[in-house]
Formats: structure tokens, C-alpha cells, sequence
């Protein structure tokens, strides 16, 4: 699952994908903004981190309702910054950009900033419709789940 | 690559420059992509079609119905006209019903059952007098045994209250099927918790239907009360041997709760043939309006059963610390009903009859083959369910690698293609598949060869736009 995935976005990744002239599409406006297309046809920070690192958390969560899988991975520094994150998402074009996008938000900040995040931001960047609405749910719940993970190994080590 | 040879540019190109081929109906065959010349590869589309047996069959269909009797059929949604693939999660409702619903509360809306004047006279007889058609419907003996719901997942909460609370005990156990919606699962799990029963399941076989070996086999420990199943099943497009499952259930003293929503709709359905002790419908997916479903029982059951829901209507006295309760069917349909809905399911059953449901069944075999063979082209599709195609009703699951079905869904939402993607309230079916999720087209009465056509050529579109 993960695989096919991953092939399919790696071979995005290595070919130039045709140009998608976002004025002239008419994507429906309900569901495939232009900022979701392009999150999906050039997603940022695909792949993994070691989850064996201590400085890594790893948060894998899945949304019941329509099977999607979420994996979002934070790597911060001694400070506590997020320095780097990446994400492998099993969904749909909404989940897609939706965790795509939380790599991006939560870069930089403290792991208490990236806690703060929630999902309206991530739904209101990209203009998700209502049924598309827990996509950027499932991308909160990814952050807060690699925070948490983050902690959890933090305190063990100490 | 073009998964079509007709498309010399990409799909996106195309639709910047709003061709109006773009939504042409015609659609090739991914064999035939390497000919160049349209004209060729159109004359071999048709000629391969001709050649089939199938094919004459095929083209000669006539659709039973006038679709002009469906307003809401022609209309264009974003850029095309609509094909609505999706009846078995609701059908379309006829001209007629809608007359019946406009008539009733133009003429004949009043409070059912005890009123003095006219007015309830009317209404009361309307409503009694589609609890009597849809009695003739089913077979049923008496229009006592037709109990008016909310839909089918509330006839089911009925029995599993009023039935299942007081009849089952610790250790007593309830056959369900892996393939049972949602409706037909839930219930039995709230009712098991409270009564201690055992839940069991029966999986699918080989050919992806509900395996009548487990079935057989679930039957031998002698424990079992009550055995809930569909007739059809709304993911694997299967048709469950009721009769044998129920002659099985009944010989281990056990009764058979049928759910008939994607059969009754489509196909002659008689409940003592079945002999099935409940059998249950809801009024939205055989072309009646929603919030209207019924409960078909075995009298002797149903006469047994407390009451499911309190209030007026099912009572015969009340005093300050108990009530007497009125006779079938009555007594389990508390409050006012809906009244109007149940008399424009009324007027959708007599509409069902009218065409007959031998020649909606017919028509859709053929249909429903027609789609299962051109599906089946796509490459790396999976549909579930048998594939034998005399096994199969009018509705396909699919999953195409690599593509996510609510993806699917939506980029042929751009053309008008309405399907379904998601679980399809069988998440136990899906999860016992190993997928999280499928796409569904359902075909009915009012579905033509035209609009399969059309949404195949929309689908091999889509796939072209979700796999660039």
C-alpha cells in the first residue's frame, strides 16, 4: 500500500508532470483547489525519518471513516525545534495535500507552537470543501501524535 | 500514457481548450490505442461489439421506463449531463410519487386513525391502503404483518430490541455475515451487550459471497436464535439463497432476518416463498421518498413481540403505572406516523408493478452484464463480489491500483458521474477484503447502455487525469 504509493509519488517526483494551467482548469471548486492540486501533484517532504532516533517522532494515525492512512515523522534539535519533517500518506488528493502541507506549517516552530496547530488552518489554506473537512483532521491528529511519540521517548531517556 | 489513443494531447489540454469532444460519448478500447485512424478504431469499437452474442442482446435493450417520469435525471452537473450511478445508496423517485405526496397534503392531510371528519377518513385510508399494497407486494398474508418504519436500519433496531431483548439470553447465539451493512450489524452488537448473546460470522467464500458452508456450518452448535443477512449485498453485488439458509436456520430452531433493500427494488420478491420470519426495506431505494421503510414478521412473532417505541398511537389504555397496547400492526408503529411517505411509497410500488419486476430484473441482468464485461477491460481493476455474472446484480465495487476511489469519484463528479467511494456502511466486508475503501457504481430501472458508455468513457478519462 504504502509502496505503490510511495512509487507512484517518487515517479512524480522524478518526472516534470505536465503543466496544469490552474486558471484554465476548471477543477470543481467544491473539491480540488488549485492549492490541492498542487500539493498533490508536487508534494513536499514525502518519505521517512529514523524512527529509532531520538530526536524523531513518529505519529501514525488513521481515520476510520474512509481507511486513510496518515504517517508524519518531526525531527527537531536541541532547542526543541522542528528542524525537518516528512510525511507518507495513504488517501486521497485532500489527505494527501493535507499532510503535505502540515510538513510545511509545522517546520520551524517549538513542538508547544506545532501542538497549537489546528485544523481550520490547514483546511482554510487549501480551501478543503465540508466533506473534505476531516482530511485536515487527520492531519492535526498526525502532529499531535509525532509530538507526543517525541516526548514520550524524551522523558524515557532522561 | 494516454490510456485512450483517441486522446492525442493530455486530458488536462484538452479541457483548458473546453472541446467539445471532451464529452463525447464515444470510448475505445485500450487495445485498440495503437491505430491511428479514428474512423478505424471506431468502425473495430463497433464491430467488436456486434460480433458478441451479448452485444445483440444488448443493443436491442429497452429501457422499461419512460425516463421522462425522472425530472431530476436530466439536468447537467459541472460539466456534463448527469449519470446516476448511485441508486443503491437512494433511487430516483417518479413523477408519480411525487404527485402522491403533493396530492396527499393538497387534499388529504389530516392526523391518521381515530379522527371523526372526513379529512382523517381520507388519510387514513391512503396510508392503510399502501400498507395493503405493499403487503400484495411482498406476498405477505395479512396487512397486518407490514409494519410501517423510518426505514430499513429502524426495522431492524425493532426486531433486535423487541424481539431480541426479551427472547435472548446469556450464551445464546446470532449468525451475522462479514458482508451485512452496517444496519444489520450495530443492532445485534448493542443487543448482544445487553443480553450476553454471541455474536458469529460468516465469511465469504471463493467467489467472494457469503459462504453457505459457514452458514451450514455455524448452524451445528445448536445455540443459535436468530440468523441476519442480506438478500443482497450492496458491496459484492451477490444474491444470498435465502430459501436454503432459512430451511437450514429453521431445521436448528432458528429464525431468519432478511434484508431485502437491494433486492426489493429490483427484483420479484415473495416472503412466503422465502419463508423468512422478518424481512426488512426502506422506501428511499425502491423509488420512495425517504423516512419511510418497513418491517415485514411472521404474524405469530410479531404478535408476541413488546412494544418497540411508546407513545400514542400503540396504546389501548393508559393508566398512571402501566399501559395496555393496541393490536398489529399498531402496536408497533408509536406516534404519528409519515404518513405522506407511506403513501408515496404506496404510489412507487404500484409504479414497480406496473413495469413488473420480472422485466426491471431482466432488463438489469443484461445491463449489470453489460457493465461487469466493459469494467473488466480496465487494466489493474479489481470488482468485487463473484465473478460469475449470473450471480451478480447491478451493482460493481471496484478499486483501480494506484487511485484512490474518493479521488475517482470526484474527478468523474467533474463530468456528472455520480458514484459512490468509501465503505459503503460495510466496513467488516472491507476490512476482510484488506482495502480501506471502494468505489461503487449501482445501475436501476431508469439506467440506459448509453450512460454505461458514457461512464466509461468518463473513467478511463479520470484515470488518465489521477495516474499522469
Amino acid at each position: 500500500m504504502a509502496l505503490s504509493f510511495l512509487s507512484r509519488v517518487s515517479s512524480q517526483l522524478c518526472r516534470i508532470p505536465k503543466t496544469i494551467e490552474s486558471q484554465s482548469i476548471q477543477f470543481n471548486k467544491r473539491l480540488y483547489h488549485e492549492k490541492v492540486v498542487d500539493h498533490y501533484e508536487n508534494p513536499r517532504n514525502v518519505g521517512s525519518l529514523d524512527k529509532n532516533d531520538k530526536y524523531v517522532g513518529t505519529g501514525l494515525v488513521g481515520a476510520p471513516a474512509c481507511g486513510d492512512v496518515m504517517k508524519l515523522q518531526i525531527r527537531v534539535d536541541e532547542t526543541g525545534k522542528i528542524v525537518e519533517s516528512r510525511f507518507k500518506t495513504f488517501g486521497c488528493g485532500s489527505a494527501i495535500a493535507s499532510s503535505s502541507y502540515a510538513t510545511e506549517l509545522i517546520k520551524g516552530k517549538t513542538l508547544e507552537q506545532a501542538g497549537q496547530i489546528r485544523n481550520r488552518e490547514i483546511a482554510e489554506e487549501l480551501k478543503l470543501p465540508p466533506v473534505k473537512l476531516h482530511c485536515s483532521m487527520l492531519a492535526e491528529d498526525a502532529i499531535k501524535a509525532a509530538i507526543k511519540d517525541l516526548e514520550k521517548k524524551q522523558k524515557e531517556c532522561k | 500514457m494516454n490510456r485512450c489513443g483517441c486522446w492525442k494531447t493530455s486530458f488536462v489540454t484538452q479541457y483548458s481548450l473546453k472541446q467539445e469532444k471532451l464529452l463525447s460519448k464515444t470510448w475505445y478500447s485500450p487495445s485498440l490505442t495503437r491505430l491511428r485512424s479514428r474512423r478505424t478504431r471506431r468502425f473495430l469499437t463497433f464491430a467488436t461489439l456486434l460480433s458478441s452474442p451479448h452485444s445483440d442482446k444488448v443493443n436491442s435493450l429497452h429501457c422499461p421506463v419512460n425516463r421522462e417520469d425522472f425530472p431530476i435525471l436530466h439536468q447537467t452537473i459541472e460539466n456534463g449531463k448527469l449519470v446516476y450511478l448511485d441508486s443503491a445508496a437512494t433511487s430516483q423517485k417518479p413523477l408519480v410519487v411525487l404527485e402522491a405526496l403533493r396530492n396527499y397534503y393538497l387534499h388529504n392531510n389530516a392526523n391518521v386513525h381515530r379522527g371523526a371528519h372526513t379529512l382523517s377518513a381520507r388519510a387514513t385510508e391512503a396510508y392503510e391502503r399502501a400498507r395493503q399494497t405493499l403487503q400484495h407486494f411482498i406476498g405477505a398474508e395479512s396487512r397486518e404483518q407490514v409494519i410501517f418504519t423510518r426505514n430499513a436500519t429502524e426495522a431492524i433496531n425493532l426486531v433486535a430490541y423487541a424481539w431480541g431483548l426479551d427472547n435472548l439470553k446469556p450464551g445464546d447465539e446470532l449468525i451475522l455475515a462479514t458482508s451485512n451493512h452496517h444496519s444489520n450489524i450495530v443492532p445485534w452488537q448493542l443487543i448482544a451487550s445487553r443480553t450476553g448473546a454471541v455474536l458469529k460470522y460468516v465469511v465469504l467464500d471463493s467467489q467472494q459471497q457469503d459462504s453457505l458452508e459457514s452458514f451450514k456450518s455455524l448452524l451445528e452448535s445448536g445455540k443459535v436464535r436468530l440468523v441476519a443477512c442480506s438478500h443482497v449485498s450492496n458491496v459484492l453485488g451477490f444474491i444470498n439463497d435465502i430459501k436454503q439458509i432459512t430451511q437450514w436456520a429453521h431445521s436448528a430452531g432458528a429464525l431468519v432476518l432478511v434484508d431485502a433493500c437491494q433486492s426489493v427494488p429490483h427484483m420479484p420478491v415473495n416472503v412466503v416463498d422465502l419463508d423468512c420470519d422478518f424481512l426488512v426495506a426502506s422506501g428511499h431505494k425502491m423509488c420512495g421518498p425517504t423516512g419511510i421503510g418497513f418491517l415485514y414478521g411472521k404474524e405469530s412473532l410479531l404478535e408476541n413481540m413488546s412494544p418497540f417505541l411508546g407513545g400514542g398511537e400503540m396504546i389501548a389504555e393508559v393508566y398512571e403505572d402501566y399501559s395496555t397496547f393496541s393490536v398489529l400492526p399498531h402496536k408497533l408503529e408509536a406516534g404519528t406516523p409519515a404518513i405522506a411517505e407511506a403513501v408515496g411509497l404506496g404510489a412507487a410500488v404500484e409504479y414497480l408493478q406496473e413495469i413488473g419486476l420480472d422485466v426491471i430484473h431482466s432488463y438489469e441482468k443484461c445491463l449489470s452484464e453489460y457493465l461487469y464485461r466493459h469494467l473488466k477491460d480496465i487494466p489493474n481493476i479489481t470488482i468485487y463480489g463473484p465473478q460469475d455474472i449470473t450471480k451478480r446484480v447491478g451493482l460493481c465495487c471496484f478499486n483501480i491500483k494506484g487511485i484512490h476511489a474518493s479521488d475517482l469519484a470526484a474527478v468523474l463528479d467533474l463530468e456528472g458521474v455520480a458514484i459512490r467511494s468509501g465503505h459503503h456502511c460495510a466496513q467488516l466486508l472491507h476490512r476482510s477484503l484488506g482495502i480501506s475503501g471502494s468505489a461503487r457504481a449501482s445501475l436501476y430501472m431508469y439506467n440506459t447502455k448509453e450512460e454505461i458508455d458514457s461512464f466509461m468513457g468518463s473513467l478511463y478519462r479520470s484515470i488518465d487525469i489521477l495516474k499522469r
